[in-house]
């Protein structure tokens, strides 16, 4: 018996909300005095890691359509390689600045993959009308490691990327399989009374 | 402008989907997908998760003869169930049920499985008008096998051959060939099983992108397989990473074993594991085949493309450490793939009136010819190593070998696919054109 695709959802929101978290405290106190305890610098890229592996448990049960499945597996190979390059900087494996481009492309791609496997439009349900949400702020929010490549020293980057997880937190917790947005729900949408 | 119209035209095709609207999933089935009921149905109902235009053939069912049983279909409840009568379905038989609908969003949603009256009903991979494995498949295949090469070979004779320390820039395309092998591995496992899907379901293109595949996942043994290979290859690519982040290179060692033991699925899924006169101890010989193989070839790979060009101060040891394991590998895979191929072709004739056999007759032509290279290596290029002395051209020629030998996982990934000659069970199958 497989969960609900909501609960799988609400599970990721928990990690994006605590993901979000670490990385605003981060950008408020700044990095020097985050990291005044080593371990707190491997937070968010050992994070990505792990929702990657989770993310190929969730891709191998998503096989209702080819769609779905290449999307969560595409997700899952984003995070993995975003976690695997920001770990790596920390541990000082990688110098360059411009790596931070592999954490953009991985946005990106993981905002597009979003919006091409939702066959929904915005107003179907609330789920459609939040697959399009996110996938258009991964979409956009790519510009904050974009930045950070380009430009490092400035603090907009490391606040907007923060705020793209708990904005992402939000809306997976406001994810229902077959609920309403803005009072609209398409008469085809599955599960009405 | 030029860059201002690129962009315009990535946001423009992203925002595309989201101007369709409605796509329909099956939910529900009756009788069940790959379920087995008492009494003969009289019709099949699906239901999905929305409304769905329903055309002529939205539901076909077929008899094991390939005759056609249902009739017309009809909607109820919004349009989100439709209903096939059936007409001279008997016990004792399985069918394939084939359903195809439109969308509101247009695109078309397709299916199949298969279910048995008083019988368990064969795969979906088995229903009628399905079309086997093609040349498709075959590349596959041979891609996951050479991507296990590297995942399992180059990271295998890391840890079994060379020195605890080794020069960093070995270390790094150690690291970088093994990681790569995870994620081909998982590429082209997803790829296999879509592959193989699409020849049951006989759709292709954008039908495809929208066929439902989980029969094909939870209903048979290549997508059970597939469902636990690609999440441990997913936990496998994660550990070899971090190997090479936190420069930990034993922390390759989970990573290999647990491959070692995910390869096991292959055996399990394939015909090894289906064949009537398979036993366990031919499912281990199959495994054993297979690793065996993946470290050979492995080990070839990582002395050509490693240890030669990067680790010159390497490569006597290697190359002499790597040679006393060689023997044994190669007899063990010698030793494996003799007894698997008594078990599938029982009289010798098979191997020349068979197309199992002529491909197996390939397979052994080309160990040969790489058994004779790795004879040549042992023979004249060994004991000059030992005299301490460096002879030219080993590197080109190891890497001939290495084409050799990923020309041999190619004849293996058309073999394992392959049907072997029948063996007479009995059996119930809903096919009528099963195999190759």
């Amino acid at each position: 018996m497989l969960p609900r695709a909501e609960i799988a959802h609400w599970l990721f929101a928990a990690g994006f909300l605590f993901f979000g978290l670490v990385l605003l405290a981060e950008a408020i106190v700044g990095q020097a005095v985050f990291r005044s305890r080593p371990w707190r610098a491997y937070l968010w890229p050992s994070l990505a890691l792990f929702a990657g592996v989770w993310l190929w448990l969730i891709a191998v049960f998503s096989t209702f359509s080819t769609l779905h499945l290449v999307a969560h597996s595409i997700w899952a190979q984003a995070a993995t390689a975003a976690g695997a390059v920001e770990l790596a900087r920390v541990r000082g494996r990688l110098h360059s600045q411009y790596w931070s481009l592999v954490t953009a492309g991985a946005l990106f791609i993981s905002g597009a993959s979003f919006l091409v496997h939702e066959q929904n439009g915005w107003l179907f349900a609330r789920s459609a009308f939040l697959h399009h949400l996110v996938g258009w702020t991964l979409v956009v929010a790519s510009v904050f490691p974009l930045g950070a490549a380009l430009r490092p020293r400035r603090a907009l980057w490391s606040y907007g990327f923060a705020l793209t997880f708990v904005a992402v937190a939000v809306m997976l917790f406001s994810d229902r399989d077959v609920a309403s947005i803005f009072g609209h729900l398409s008469e085809l949408a599955g599960g009405r009374p | 402008m030029r860059r201002r119209a690129v962009i315009a035209a990535v946001l423009l095709a992203l925002a595309v989907p989201a101007a369709a609207s409605a796509h329909a999933t099956m939910k529900e089935a009756h009788p069940a997908e790959q379920g087995e009921v008492d009494a003969p149905p009289t019709q099949v109902t699906l239901r999905f998760d929305q409304s769905v235009e329903a055309p002529p053939d939205a539901i076909v069912v077929y008899a094991p003869d390939g005759r056609r049983l249902s009739g017309p279909v009809t909607q109820t409840d919004r349009d989100t169930v439709m209903r096939a009568p059936i007409r001279g379905a008997v016990k004792g038989q399985a069918y394939t049920v084939r359903w195809r609908v439109v969308s509101a969003d247009g695109h078309v949603g397709t299916g199949v499985f298969t279910f048995g009256v008083g019988v368990t009903p064969p795969p979906p991979t088995e229903a009628v008008g399905a079309s086997g494995v093609t040349w498709r498949d075959d590349v596959a295949r041979w891609a996951l096998f050479a991507s296990l090469a590297l995942m399992i070979g180059v990271v295998g004779i890391r840890l079994l051959v060379l020195p605890r320390v080794v020069d960093p820039r070995a270390e790094r395309r150690v690291h970088l060939l093994g990681t790569l092998g995870a994620f081909l591995a998982l590429n082209t496992g997803i790829a296999g099983f879509v592959i193989r899907s699409a020849n049951a379901l006989q759709v292709s293109g954008v039908d495809l992108l929208y066929a439902d595949l989980s029969p094909f996942a939870e209903s048979t043994r290549f997508g059970n397989a597939f469902l636990v290979t690609t999440f441990g290859f997913g936990i496998c690519l994660t550990i070899l990473v971090l190997a090479w982040v936190l420069d930990a290179p034993l922390l390759r060692w989970p990573a290999f074993l647990l491959a070692l033991v995910l390869v096991w699925g292959y055996p399990l899924s394939g015909h090894q594991g289906t064949e009537p006169n398979s036993t366990a101890l031919t499912e281990i010989a199959d495994w054993v085949h297979l690793v065996t193989a993946m470290l050979w070839v492995g080990g070839v790979l990582t002395l050509a493309v490693v240890v030669w060009p990067l680790a010159p101060d390497l490569r006597r040891g290697a190359f002499l450490r790597f040679s006393r394991i060689a023997v044994f590998l190669i007899a063990a895979l010698l030793a494996a793939g003799t007894f698997v191929s008594i078990q599938r072709l029982p009289e010798l004739s098979d191997l020349w009136t068979t197309s199992y056999g002529k491909t197996l007759l390939v397979k052994i032509g080309l160990v040969c010819v790489a058994l004779a290279w790795g004879g040549f290596h042992h023979t004249f290029v060994r004991p000059r190593l030992e005299r301490g002395e460096t002879p030219p051209g080993v590197g080109r020629s190891l890497l001939g070998e290495s084409v050799v030998a990923l020309a041999v996982l190619f004849a293996a990934a058309v073999l394992v696919n392959g049907a072997p000659p029948p063996v007479d069970t009995g059996s119930t199958s809903a096919a009528s054109t099963p195999g190759r």
